[in-house]
């Protein structure tokens, strides 16, 4: 009986990760398997779920005719910068809202949470000027200023679980032993909480990486442009040339997915050892 | 024909003028002069590159430089960047775009240039009507694009149907293509620029070209234009489902995998030859049928235009003396042909250039080349028809309000005479 | 007697100045590190964000150009339209469909995730993936799997006899906006997924061990134990999961431009058109400032109601 019941939870079990493979990872291998086809077979009428042909010109075209390796650095640099100054920012308000608990530490938290309720569009216009009027519009700063406001509030909180689950007992030992703040800050604090500067590193690096609208907007030049505007780019609207599309598409998506194939444990296990709360 | 000579004194004049206002800072600082346009595929920034590289090599006082932007952001980034000080010295343009750029006060007027270029080279008088108005020229011509109807011979043949050229005739023969796996046209019903134009197409068709009347109010709802949206109602059912999100490259794509039997298009040559069969034999085009409330076929047409927004003599000058390259017959074949078959010139001595018909692809379409080009002869564009220019088009389609009218009755289901009625109330706000 | 009492009065004096200046070092150290993340939002949000109410207050129409003072001219006329109220009503819609969507995917990703089985590690991984490309990616992805002509839903739909012919998801309004809700909430229920599978790996496994010894079920496990548990992660997402939803601009934008017939014009649809379509850069930051107040109104209700009370003692 309990066979039968482990049985049926197994079957179960593996019916809905099939399920869950099939909505996420379906759509992927269909644009990768897609992306080497002939052009022909591409549009062809009757769709074929394993490549008949192998083509390499869609990547090409792709990486010869266009500046795709210069929008990937670009989107690389910008991404990088943005998590730096990310985890900076973050851990060290964390720090002070969490550990410090002083006076009105709660109303600045959701201040900081509350700065999502302001539309992007909103903000499109002013900061155009505001980039502009100091010289930073159609450059890579740009940008990591737009990213990093967008990341940072939402980084707070995660990092609260981190920041809260230290044992004061910790800090008060250190202190007692006559360590300085910075230095219970980065021997004791730091450590303690690596998984979560993980977890947040990882996030602001794909909410950069993920970027179209102000990127859109506030580069002018092919050097300075992003992935997402390039490949928006190529996409074009008069003609559909979708091998170079679906190469542009896999081009993109490939490198975070190495890296999250790397790194990706640390988003999930950083976020699980902290137990968000 | 101008004599080579006095081209080339104009050449050496716009050189002096060059030299003589530049010379002394030219010595250490070359001017620099940045391109935008929308010409995003990459062999056509490719060609323009080819191009500057040369203008640059033979003017040493010049740095020309481009930069290809996007249609779909452009009309919030162009401005910005002019409020900002961050414009180039020349920006491409339609003629429904210059009127924004204007309003931000960036445009130069150009009429001395364009004189002095109709002088050299001949525009066609059409391709200035769009650009004249406020007693200035506001850019300069550089091409034009007109919408035809294509179709492969091969398979009207096998359904016997003969190309047509009235609206029962082009009803019919939409009802006859669509067969398992075939739909007899491809027609967008998107919120964009392509559906106001193959609806502007529609509407010249159906004797109802003029949206405005002389005295500049709006005579858009008409019992012409409701025919209009009538009859492309009637043709839609023979469209994919999936029409309604089309921009120009989906009706390409269409008609390349053999899906769509007609589409509407400036043309799908390149995509014909690079992504479908590429037999020129078969490639069929004809001027879009009309109804029997007009004589003959018309086109919406687009003449492309260069806008100056320098005030600055030196920058001016140089921007010229680029513009005034790329217009020489010799170079313009090769500008044009940036995207072989979508060009077409707006000047006489451009549109007998070797350098436009001796390019391969240009050479094996060229009778479908020389119908796209007659074809352009009966073009217009909706707010610059009848001689007359009434700017305020701009904001009617910068909302898209005719492909807006459009989705309401083929999407919506709204009686056309009523949706054209809401239509023109729609416009009447967007220009209050 | 006297004297040790005086002493311990003296004391405790002492320790209270100390612990307050203590104190107040250590809240003056918190506020200077909270200060570099607040300057920093005070450049990027607060500044525009009095630029935007400034501009509402003139009449600018395109980006750029001047505008001259017209007091609450803007406001009312957003107030008196009827586009921004049916906007406001889609994004209503859009906001509860896709937290609906998203949240019972996200807990029943979660919920397997949190299984035990071959390649657990791995699947915890690529469950994200559709959250870690961009946009436009997105986008070129559902586009060549939805087009009529070649893409493999309709292909499929009609080789399983489910329709006769290929289906245009984009084509009537109604369609247009389901596909839009269903491909944003593709996009990002993992996030959620994985930000609930860490809430619920906190959970202590006793809890559960205790309610199956005392025959709960599981569904009443999940009532009584995972979902109280959860609540502060719930509250957050709850929270900053409505204001991002409500802000969703580039995947609608992307597909459908607010089409077909404005069928997808949520308010950030509308404030875009309205300011770079229409050119009323003016009556479009109105529109913002009016939804901005209407967000707030909703986060502060949402503070005060939604809040779990362990979070409000702390």
């Amino acid at each position: 009986m309990l066979d039968s019941w482990r049985l049926r939870r197994n079957l179960g079990l593996g019916l809905a990760v099939l399920l869950l493979m099939l909505v996420v990872i379906a759509p992927f291998y269909w644009i990768f398997s897609s992306s080497v086809k002939a052009p022909q077979e591409i549009i062809a009428q009757v769709p074929t779920l394993f490549p008949q042909s192998f083509t390499l010109q869609h990547y090409d075209n792709l990486l010869q005719s266009s500046a795709f390796p210069t929008y990937l650095v670009n989107s690389a640099i910008v991404a990088v910068l943005t998590m730096i100054i990310t985890i900076v920012l973050s851990s060290l308000a964390a720090y002070g809202l969490y550990r410090m608990r002083f006076p009105g530490s709660d109303f600045l938290f959701r201040i900081i949470l509350i700065t999502y309720a302001f539309p992007g569009i909103l903000l499109l216009v002013p900061l155009y000027e505001m980039l502009s009027s100091i010289g930073l519009i159609d450059t890579r700063w740009a940008l990591v200023i737009v990213n990093v406001t967008f990341a940072a509030p939402f980084a707070v909180w995660m990092l609260q679980a981190f920041f809260r689950s230290v044992p004061y007992e910790l800090e008060e030992a250190a202190a007692l032993d006559g360590a300085s703040r910075l230095r219970i800050m980065v021997r004791i604090m730091l450590p303690l909480t690596a998984p979560g500067i993980a977890s947040i590193a990882i996030y602001a690096f794909i909410t950069s990486w993920t970027e179209y609208m102000f990127a859109s907007i506030l580069i002018i030049s092919d050097a300075n442009r992003t992935v997402p505007v390039g490949l928006a780019g190529i996409i074009g609207q008069y003609q559909v040339d979708w091998g170079l599309l679906l190469a542009g598409a896999t081009v993109t998506t490939l490198p975070v997915l190495l890296l999250f194939g790397l790194v990706g444990r640390n988003f999930v296990d950083g976020l699980t050892a902290g137990a968000v709360k | 024909m101008r004599s080579p000579a006095s081209r080339l004194g104009f050449l050496l004049l716009i050189v002096v003028l060059v030299v003589a206002g530049i010379g002394p800072v030219a010595a250490q600082d070359p001017v620099e002069v940045m391109i935008w346009h929308m010409e995003q595929p990459t062999y056509r920034v490719e060609r323009l590159q080819e191009l500057i590289d040369e203008f640059n090599a033979a003017n040493p006082g010049i740095v020309v430089s481009q930069e290809p932007q996007n249609w779909g952001e452009i009309y919030t980034k162009a401005p910005a960047a002019v409020a900002a000080g961050n414009a180039p010295e020349i920006l491409f343009a339609i003629p429904d775009f210059t009127p924004i750029i204007r309003a931000v006060g960036a445009v130069q007027p150009v009429e001395d240039f364009v004189a002095q270029m109709d002088e050299a080279h001949t525009f066609f008088p059409a391709a200035l009507e769009s650009y004249s108005y406020d007693e200035h020229v506001w850019a300069v011509p550089m091409w034009n694009m007109a919408q035809s109807l294509w179709y492969r011979k091969s398979v009207f043949e096998a359904a016997g149907i003969e190309p047509p050229t009235t609206w029962d005739e082009w009803l019919a023969a939409a009802e006859a293509l669509t067969t398992d796996g075939q739909y007899g046209i491809g027609l967008p019903a998107n919120r964009n620029l392509y559906t106001d134009q193959t609806t502007y197409d529609f509407m010249i068709n159906a004797g109802a070209s003029e949206i405005y009347n002389e005295d500049g109010t709006l005579r858009f709802d008409n019992p012409a234009t409701v025919a209009a949206y009538d009859f492309y109602k009637q043709l839609y059912q023979y469209s994919p489902a999936d029409s309604s999100s089309w921009a120009w490259g989906e009706a390409e794509a269409c008609f390349a995998s053999r899906t769509c039997a007609m589409v509407l298009q400036f043309t799908v040559i390149s995509t014909y030859e690079t992504q479908a069969e590429g037999d020129a034999e078969d490639l069929g085009v004809i001027a879009i049928p009309h109804s029997d409330a007009v004589e003959e076929s018309g086109t919406i047409s687009y003449v492309n235009a260069a806008m100056i927004l320098t005030d600055d003599p030196a920058k001016q000058e140089a921007a010229y003396a680029f513009l005034s390259f790329l217009l020489e017959p010799e170079n313009y074949g090769r500008f044009l042909n940036m995207e072989p078959g979508l060009y077409l010139p707006v000047t006489e001595d451009g549109s007998t250039a070797e350098s436009y018909w001796q390019d391969p692809t240009v050479v094996k379409y060229q009778s479908q080349i020389e119908t796209m080009l007659e074809n352009s002869r009966n073009g217009m564009l909706f707010g610059f028809t009848g001689g007359h220019t009434f700017p305020t088009i701009a904001q009617i389609s910068a909302q898209n309000l005719l492909a807006q009218t459009l989705q309401s009755v083929v999407i919506e289901g709204v009686d056309p005479a009523e949706a054209v009625a809401a239509g023109q109330e729609a416009m009447i706000e967007a220009i209050e | 007697m006297d004297s040790t009492g005086a002493t311990r009065r003296a004391r405790t004096g002492q320790r209270r100045a100390a612990s307050l200046r203590q104190s107040l070092s250590r809240n003056w150290l918190g506020y200077l590190l909270v200060a570099p993340l607040m300057l920093w939002l005070a450049g990027t949000i607060l500044y525009p964000l009095i630029s935007a109410i400034r501009i509402s207050f003139l009449d600018v129409g395109i980006i750029g150009t001047g505008g001259s003072f017209v007091g609450f001219e803007n406001y009312s006329k957003i107030l008196n339209s009827d586009k921004f109220w049916s906007a406001l009503g889609r994004s209503l819609l859009w906001v509860v469909s896709n937290s609906v969507i998203q949240t019972v995917v996200a807990f029943a990703t979660a919920l397997i995730l949190k299984q035990r089985f071959r390649g657990q590690g791995l699947a915890r991984v690529w469950v994200i993936l559709s959250w870690i490309v961009p946009t436009v990616v997105v986008v070129i992805i559902w586009r060549w799997l939805l087009g009529t002509s070649g893409g493999i839903v309709n292909y499929a739909l009609v080789a399983l006899g489910i329709v006769s012919e290929p289906v245009g998801f984009f084509g009537s309004g109604t369609g247009a906006y389901a596909t839009v809700v269903l491909i944003n909430s593709w996009r990002w229920f993992p996030l959620m997924a994985v930000i609930l599978l860490a809430g619920m790996q906190g959970i202590p496994e006793d809890l559960y061990e205790a309610a199956s010894v005392d025959g709960a079920s599981a569904g009443m496990r999940f009532r009584h134990i995972t979902f109280p548990s959860l609540q502060p992660v719930l509250f957050v997402m709850g929270l900053v999961g409505t204001l991002w939803s409500f802000n969703v601009f580039d995947v609608i934008w992307l597909f459908t431009r607010g089409g077909p017939s404005s069928a997808t014009t949520t308010v950030p649809v509308f404030i875009y058109d309205t300011a770079f379509n229409s050119y009323r850069l003016s009556r479009s930051a109105a529109a913002s400032v009016i939804v901005g107040v209407i967000l707030l109104i909703f986060a502060a209700l949402f503070i005060r109601f939604m809040m779990p009370p362990d979070e409000k003692e702390a």
